[in-house]
């Protein structure tokens, strides 16, 4: 090892002069993260005391107990309208409208932040700027927490569910569309220009068949991941069927709750499929 | 007959201070197969882009046919680009589309926007798209994706959609430079058929001589944006050549040409001869 460099008096290379099992550096920061761990767990006050073996064998055997009542009328007072199935639907639908309504906001806005159309002049350079910060900024504030500033202005129910989850959603959407434009090869671009085309030719026979496998691909993406978070919304008063999964919880109704929560395994596996094969194909 | 394309005292300098093209006059005349040759950065792809004002000069002039390009409006460009086809060294085809739809695309200039976006090509377009595809020997391959065919067959399909303009010029960037030796001859024998049989004006970047001294009827050499030799391809010795390509600069043979072009036989041409 290290005779072959002393041997030749050449200085010996740092990963052979250091042990990785007792250099000190490595120990220091293990230490330091089992320190942050330990003042973690202090901090925090995990108390598990509550959920003795017993107890927990017998919730999770209650949430089997599947309560199919929930699936038609209970009573005279409610319709088809109330059985969870019917919510289920409900639900798919609130992530789907939602990634309508980002979808018509996201498309202009990603030409405008895409650098490859917006570079060329101070103006145009400033508005990608612009969008592009736009977009960080809706990306990076959390859909429940819009939901619940949007239940001051809609008060609870679809409404603040579909516009919170829109409004993330736009940010998400505007920077991969605009990273599609942005990654569009532009020899066809040339190539269509020098034949004498004229600027809306050029886009519609170079640039358009080169964005909208990725713009569905990417919609489809996002209708996906819309469709798996619109159930949460209704915990915090969005709508949909989250709010009868976090009734029969606060009611003791496992057997509902279990149930609905099946139903949104399942749906969001079969979207989560279904998704990945159109997209696959996409490619 | 006067020149088909004359550039006077051109000067091209990019934003970041490079002067790519410094005073160059050229008059080419109709019927002739100019290369043009020089070191990667000696001005031949900014030259190309010029004529069709794919770049905007700075200084000087370009008449293409007795047009000024270099003052001409956008709708009196469109004109003259619709007049000189033009192939590239990477093709660039729409690589998602078909064949067919990109060969189509060469008839643009000609055509209304609603025909575009309706996709409606007219029938005599559609006719010349297949005669088009049969010269270059892959009618049957019109329907498959761009991106599927190899990279001769995909320069080939960027002739095809060349002479859907009907062109009086064929300008060509470094056409065979991504391409094997025995490919590269088979799309040079395209141009020189062009050139030959329809009597269409080939202007063509290359970095091989051989390539150059077989197909060209002229050979113009551009160092540092200038204009360095300007003669028959046969004119180039050892002397002339070091003037292009400096002192240390080494002549290398790209392979023997095959026979002829063969159309219709759609992979037949790509094949690297086995006498090599």
């Amino acid at each position: 090892m290290a005779e072959y460099f002393t041997a030749r008096g050449l200085p010996v290379p740092l990963e052979l002069r250091r042990n990785p099992l007792t250099d000190w550096r490595r120990l220091t920061v293990i230490a330091l993260v089992l320190l942050v761990l330990y003042i973690g767990l202090k901090i925090t006050n995990i108390d598990t005391g509550r959920a003795n073996p017993e107890y927990v064998i017998n919730r999770i055997a209650l949430l089997f107990k599947w309560d199919f009542s929930i699936m038609t009328p209970r009573d005279e007072f409610e319709t088809y309208m109330d059985t969870a199935w019917w919510k289920m639907i409900e639900t798919i639908f609130l992530g789907i409208m939602a990634t309508a309504f980002s979808f018509v906001v996201a498309l202009p806005l990603s030409f405008l932040g895409a650098r490859n159309i917006m570079t060329g002049n101070p103006i145009t350079a400033a508005i990608y700027a612009v969008v592009r910060v736009m977009f960080t900024i809706l990306r990076s504030i959390d859909v429940l927490i819009v939901v619940i500033v949007l239940l001051a202005i809609f008060g609870p129910g679809n409404a603040a569910g579909v516009f919170g989850l829109a409004f993330h959603n736009i940010g998400v959407m505007g920077k991969l569309y605009s990273e599609a434009i942005e990654g569009i090869d532009a020899g066809p671009l040339e190539a269509i220009t020098a034949t004498g085309a004229n600027r809306l030719q050029v886009v519609w026979a170079a640039v358009l068949p080169q964005i909208t496998n990725p713009f569905i691909s990417f919609t489809i993406y996002r209708l996906d991941a819309n469709v798996r978070l619109a159930p949460v919304l209704g915990l915090v008063g969005g709508g949909g069927i989250g709010l009868d999964l976090f009734q029969s919880i606060n009611l003791s109704q496992y057997g509902a709750a279990g149930l609905i929560i099946f139903m949104i395994v399942v749906t969001v596996a079969t979207m989560d499929f279904v998704s990945a094969q159109i997209r696959k194909r996409l490619v | 007959m006067p020149p088909i394309v004359s550039i006077n005292d051109l000067v091209k300098t990019y934003p970041g201070g490079t002067r790519a093209l410094d005073g160059i006059s050229l008059d080419i005349q109709r019927g002739e197969f100019v290369v043009l040759i020089g070191l990667s950065g000696s001005g031949k792809s900014t030259l190309l882009r010029c004529i069709n004002r794919l770049v905007d000069p700075t200084s000087g002039t370009i008449l293409f046919d007795g047009i000024d390009v270099t003052t001409a409006d956008r709708a009196a460009i469109r004109r003259v680009r619709r007049r000189i086809g033009m192939i590239f060294q990477q093709f660039n085809l729409v690589r998602r589309t078909s064949v067919f739809s990109n060969v189509l695309s060469g008839r643009l200039g000609y055509r209304s926007t609603w025909r575009t976006i309706a996709s409606r090509p007219t029938s005599s377009d559609v006719a010349a798209a297949f005669e088009n595809l049969g010269r270059v020997g892959i009618a049957d391959r019109a329907f498959s994706r761009a991106d599927a065919l190899s990279g001769g067959q995909q320069q080939r399909v960027g002739i095809a959609r060349a002479l859907m303009q009907k062109p009086e010029v064929m300008l060509a960037d470094e056409p065979v430079a991504s391409l094997d030796p025995a490919t590269s001859h088979s799309v040079m024998k395209y141009l020189e058929e062009i050139n030959k049989k329809d009597h269409i004006t080939v202007v063509c970047s290359l970095h091989f001589l051989s390539l150059a001294r077989r197909y060209g009827t002229r050979v113009v050499a551009l160092k540092a944006g200038q204009v360095a030799f300007d003669g028959k391809p046969a004119e180039i010795d050892e002397r002339r050549f070091k003037e292009i390509y400096g002192e240390d600069a080494e002549e290398v043979e790209i392979g023997p040409d095959r026979p002829q072009p063969q159309p219709l036989a759609a992979d037949g041409a790509e094949q690297v001869d086995p006498s090599r």
